[in-house]
C-alpha cells in the first residue's frame, strides 16, 4: 500500500508544481479558484428563494431528472465497457506489481474520492440557481453536495458490480442495459403522458418523480432524496434514501473487496476507454467520441472533384446519425434549447423562439469550436484533391450547413408548435439557424489562415470564441434596438439572420484561398 | 521457468486462445510469433495476469497471479502507458516500492544511461514522445531484476540505438538466466537472438521448435511461419 500511496501523493504534488511552472496556468486556476469560491460563498450567502419560490414538487422533479439521467448514462456506459477508476498506467503497472488486487481496489477508490472534488465543483456552479428559484432549509446547499457525494461514490462501484456479473456472458449485458433503457423509457413515458394532461412542463416533472415509487426507487430515488430534504426537511424518504445509499456503497465495496479478487480483467476495457476518451478530449474530438457509427445507410459515395469530399462527408454525417441528419449533438441541441426556454420564461410575451435560437447557436457553437470544417484539414486528402481551392471550401463545409439545416428545422418547427409562433418567425428562425452555423464554420477557416494552426486547444477555442463573438455582435445590436423600438419579435431574427447570412458569404470569401496558404495539420 | 499448460481464453463466442500449451525455459529467449489476430496478445495478457482464463499459468512453480510469481516477473506492454504525473525517476521509485526492491538507484540510473535518458529523469510522464514512454516502460521492466520478462512488440517506436541496447538487453538477461518471452510479428527484429520459436496462429500454437534443430532441418523462421499460416488461411478459403 506504500508504494500506491507514493503514487497519489506524487502526482498531487507534481500537479501543483506543473502549475506554477506554467503562469497561464497558474492564471487560469487562479481565476477557477476565485470563481468557486465566489461561488461557494453565494451558495451559503444568497438568500432563498430570491427570484421565486417554486413548489417543493419542482424541486423534487428537477433533481430526480437530474439523477435519473446521471445514473442511466454512467451505467449504461459501465455495464458496456466496466466503469472504472484505473488507467492503463495502473493496469500495466499496478496490476502486475506484487501487490493485492483488494489494496490496489482501495488506491483507486481514495482516487475517486479525490476525482469527486471536481464533480463538487461544478455540482456548486448550480446551487445558487437552485437557491434564487426554491426556498431552501438553512442546511440546504449541505444535502444537495451530499447527494452528489453519493452519487460519485456509488455509481463506479455499481457499474463495476454490474460489469462483472454482466462481462463474461453478452445475454446478461443485453438483459442489463434493455432493463436499464425499460425504466427509461417508462420515465419518458410517464412524462410525456403527463405533458400532455398538464401542458406544463414543471407540473409533469412533478408527476413524474413526486410520488411514492420514485422517490423509494433504489439508486436513484435513494439519491433524489437526500438531495430533496434541501427543500423538504429530514423526511422518512430522506432516512431511507441516506441509508440506502450508505449500505449500497459499504456493501457493494465490500463485495468488490471480499468476493471478487479477480477483477482486473473487469477493469481492462473500462481503462482502455478512459484512454481513448481522454485521448479524443485533448485531441479537441470528445463530441464525435465513441459515436456508434452504422455500417450500412442509404447514401452513396458520388461526385467528381472536390464534390467528392462533399458526398463523403454527407456519408459520414449519415452513418453517425440517428434518423437522416439527426445526430447525437442535434438532440442535445434541441433538448437543451428547448429545456432553456422552459426554465427562462419571457415575462413580455414578444420573444416565443429568440431564447431558444441564441441558446441553439451557443450550443452549436460549443459543438462547432470541436469538430467539423477544421477536422477536414487535418487529414491531407483534400490538399491533395485536383479542384480549385474555393470549390473544395465550398463543398467541404456544404455538408455541415444542410446538416444544421436540418437541424434547425427540426428544431424551431417542434419549439414553433409548443410555443405557438408564426410561421414566418419559424422559417427566419431556421434561416438564421443556419446562416450562424455557416459563420462559425468560415470563422474559423480565416481564424486558420490568418493565425495558422493554432496547437494549444484551449487557446484556439478562446480565439474562435472572441472573433466569432466580435463578429455576430453587431446584428444582435441592432436587432436588440429594433425589437424595443417595435416590439416585433421578427425585426430581431430577421436581422440577425440577414447579417449572418451577409457575414458568412463574406468570410466564404476570404477564407476561399485556403488551401493554397494553409499547411496541413499532419 | 515459465510453463502455460492449456490455456483457453473465450472471448463471448469468440475462441481467442485455445489450449495454448508451451514452456520457456530459464536462460531461454522464446519468440511468440503470429500474424494479427492470431492471439498472442490475449496469450500475454493472460500470462501477466490481466485475463481471467482456462488452464494453467506458473512462472517458477507459482501461480503467474500470486504475488510470488509477481515478484519475479517484468511485463513490458505494447503500448507503454505512463503516469502522466510522475516523473521518469518516480516511475521507477514507484516499482521500486511496490516490488520491495533496495538499494535500487545504482541499478535506475545505469538503466536509464544505457537507454540515453539520463537527462530526462526529471521530465514527467505526459512530456515523453512514444519512444521515451517505450524506454521508461522497458526500465521499470528491469529494475526489477526479473527471473523472467516478456515483451510485447518492444521495438516499436524505439530508435536504432535502443533497439540495438534492447537486444544486447535480451542476451544479457539470457546469460543471466532469466526466462525471455517476446510476442511480436516482425521476425527480423528477432533474428539471430532466440532459442524457442512459438507460432500462433487462429488462438492455437501452430509450431515449436529451438534454433539448433530449425538450422538442422535448413529451414529459416520466416519459411515456417509463411508456410504454416498461409496454409491455415488457404484451408479456410
Amino acid at each position: 500500500m506504500k508504494a500506491l500511496l507514493f503514487l497519489i501523493r506524487r502526482t498531487l504534488q507534481n500537479l501543483i508544481k506543473g502549475i506554477f511552472k506554467k503562469p497561464s496556468l497558474l492564471i487560469g486556476y487562479i481565476f477557477i479558484t476565485l470563481f468557486v469560491i465566489f461561488m461557494l460563498v453565494a451558495s451559503f450567502a444568497l438568500p432563498s428563494g430570491a427570484i421565486r419560490r417554486g413548489s417543493p414538487g419542482v424541486f423534487t422533479g428537477i433533481l430526480s431528472l437530474a439523477f435519473v439521467f446521471m445514473y442511466y448514462s454512467t451505467l449504461k456506459i459501465g455495464i458496456e465497457k466496466g466503469s472504472t477508476y484505473f488507467r492503463m498506467a495502473d493496469v500495466n503497472m499496478a496490476f502486475t506489481a506484487p501487490i493485492m488486487p483488494n489494496k490496489i481496489l482501495l488506491y483507486a477508490f481514495i482516487k475517486q474520492v479525490g476525482s469527486t472534488f471536481l464533480f463538487l465543483f461544478i455540482g456548486i456552479c448550480q446551487i445558487p440557481n437552485l437557491k434564487n428559484n426554491f426556498e431552501l432549509q438553512p442546511y440546504g446547499v449541505w444535502m444537495v453536495l451530499l447527494a452528489m457525494v453519493m452519487y460519485a461514490l456509488s455509481y463506479p462501484l455499481i457499474s463495476m458490480i454490474l460489469y462483472s456479473w454482466a462481462a463474461r456472458y453478452s445475454r446478461r449485458k443485453k438483459i442489463l442495459k434493455r432493463l436499464l433503457d425499460c425504466l427509461a423509457l417508462a420515465v419518458v413515458i410517464f412524462f410525456v403522458i403527463s405533458l400532455a394532461k398538464t401542458r406544463n412542463f414543471g407540473e409533469a416533472l412533478e408527476a413524474v418523480f413526486d410520488n411514492p415509487v420514485s422517490r423509494y426507487f433504489p439508486v436513484t430515488g435513494w439519491t433524489a432524496s437526500i438531495a430533496t430534504s434541501a427543500m423538504l426537511g429530514f423526511t422518512t424518504e430522506f432516512v431511507v434514501g441516506l441509508t440506502g445509499m450508505v449500505l449500497l456503497i459499504i456493501g457493494t465495496s465490500v463485495a468488490l473487496y471480499r468476493l471478487n479478487l479477480d477483477y482486473y480483467e473487469d477493469v481492462l476495457e473500462g481503462a482502455e476507454y478512459i484512454e481513448a476518451a481522454v485521448k479524443a478530449k485533448r485531441e479537441g474530438n470528445n463530441v464525435n467520441f465513441n459515436l456508434k457509427i452504422k455500417n450500412k445507410v442509404n447514401q452513396k459515395l458520388s461526385g467528381t472533384g472536390a464534390a467528392a469530399v462533399f458526398f463523403r462527408r454527407l456519408l459520414e454525417l449519415r452513418k453517425t446519425a440517428f434518423f437522416l441528419f439527426l445526430d447525437r449533438a442535434s438532440v442535445s441541441v434541441i433538448i437543451a434549447a428547448i429545456i432553456f426556454k422552459l426554465v427562462i420564461p419571457d415575462d413580455t410575451g414578444i420573444l416565443t423562439l429568440s431564447y431558444i435560437l441564441f441558446f441553439s447557436v451557443y450550443v452549436l457553437f460549443l459543438f462547432q469550436v470541436q469538430g467539423g470544417t477544421g477536422k477536414e484539414l487535418e487529414k491531407h486528402y483534400i490538399f491533395l484533391i485536383p479542384d480549385s481551392s474555393p470549390k473544395k471550401l465550398f463543398y467541404a463545409t456544404l455538408a455541415e450547413h444542410i446538416k444544421n439545416f436540418f437541424d434547425g428545422t427540426v428544431l424551431f418547427v417542434i419549439s414553433g408548435i409548443l410555443f405557438k409562433s408564426s410561421l414566418l418567425t419559424i422559417i427566419i428562425c431556421i434561416l438564421a439557424y443556419t446562416f450562424f452555423g455557416a459563420v462559425y464554420t468560415y470563422g474559423d477557416v480565416l481564424t486558420r489562415r490568418i493565425f495558422g494552426r493554432i496547437h494549444s486547444k484551449g487557446t484556439q477555442i478562446f480565439i474562435k470564441a472572441i472573433v466569432n463573438i466580435l463578429m455576430i455582435l453587431p446584428g444582435l445590436i441592432v436587432g436588440g434596438i429594433l425589437v424595443a423600438a417595435t416590439e416585433k419579435e421578427i425585426l430581431l431574427v430577421g436581422v440577425v439572420a440577414l447579417w449572418n447570412f451577409v457575414l458568412a458569404v463574406t468570410l466564404f470569401v476570404f477564407s476561399a484561398g485556403i488551401f493554397k496558404n494553409i499547411e496541413a495539420a499532419n | 521457468m515459465l510453463k502455460v499448460r492449456n490455456l483457453t481464453k473465450k472471448y463471448e463466442k469468440v475462441l481467442a486462445a485455445n489450449k495454448v500449451t508451451f514452456e520457456v525455459d530459464s536462460g531461454e529467449i522464446g519468440v511468440l510469433l503470429g500474424p494479427n489476430g492470431a492471439g498472442k496478445s490475449t496469450t500475454i495478457k493472460s500470462i501477466a495476469g490481466l485475463l481471467r482464463f482456462d488452464g494453467e499459468i506458473t512462472i517458477d512453480g507459482k501461480p503467474n497471479k500470486s504475488i510470488e510469481a509477481k515478484r519475479i516477473f517484468g511485463y513490458v506492454p505494447e503500448t507503454a502507458s505512463l503516469y502522466e504525473s510522475l516523473t521518469v525517476w518516480e516511475h521507477l521509485e514507484f516499482i521500486a516500492r511496490a516490488y520491495g526492491l533496495k538499494d535500487w538507484e545504482e541499478t535506475a540510473e545505469a538503466l536509464l544511461a544505457r537507454f540515453d535518458m539520463e537527462d530526462k529523469k526529471n521530465k514527467i510522464g505526459k512530456e515523453l514522445s512514444k519512444g521515451m514512454q517505450q524506454k521508461v516502460s522497458i526500465c521499470c521492466a528491469l529494475i526489477i531484476n526479473p527471473r523472467m520478462v516478456m515483451f510485447d512488440e518492444p521495438m516499436i517506436g524505439l530508435d536504432p540505438k535502443a533497439i540495438k541496447e534492447l537486444k544486447d538487453i535480451f542476451i544479457e538477461l539470457k546469460q543471466a538466466g532469466c526466462a525471455v518471452l517476446i510476442s511480436t510479428h516482425i521476425i527480423d527484429s528477432i533474428e539471430g537472438i532466440w532459442d524457442k520459436a512459438l507460432i500462433m496462429n487462429k488462438g492455437e500454437i501452430v509450431y515449436v521448435n529451438t534454433r539448433d534443430s530449425m538450422l538442422a532441418s535448413g529451414e529459416s523462421l520466416e519459411q515456417i511461419f509463411f508456410a504454416l499460416t498461409e496454409k491455415q488461411e488457404d484451408k479456410t478459403a
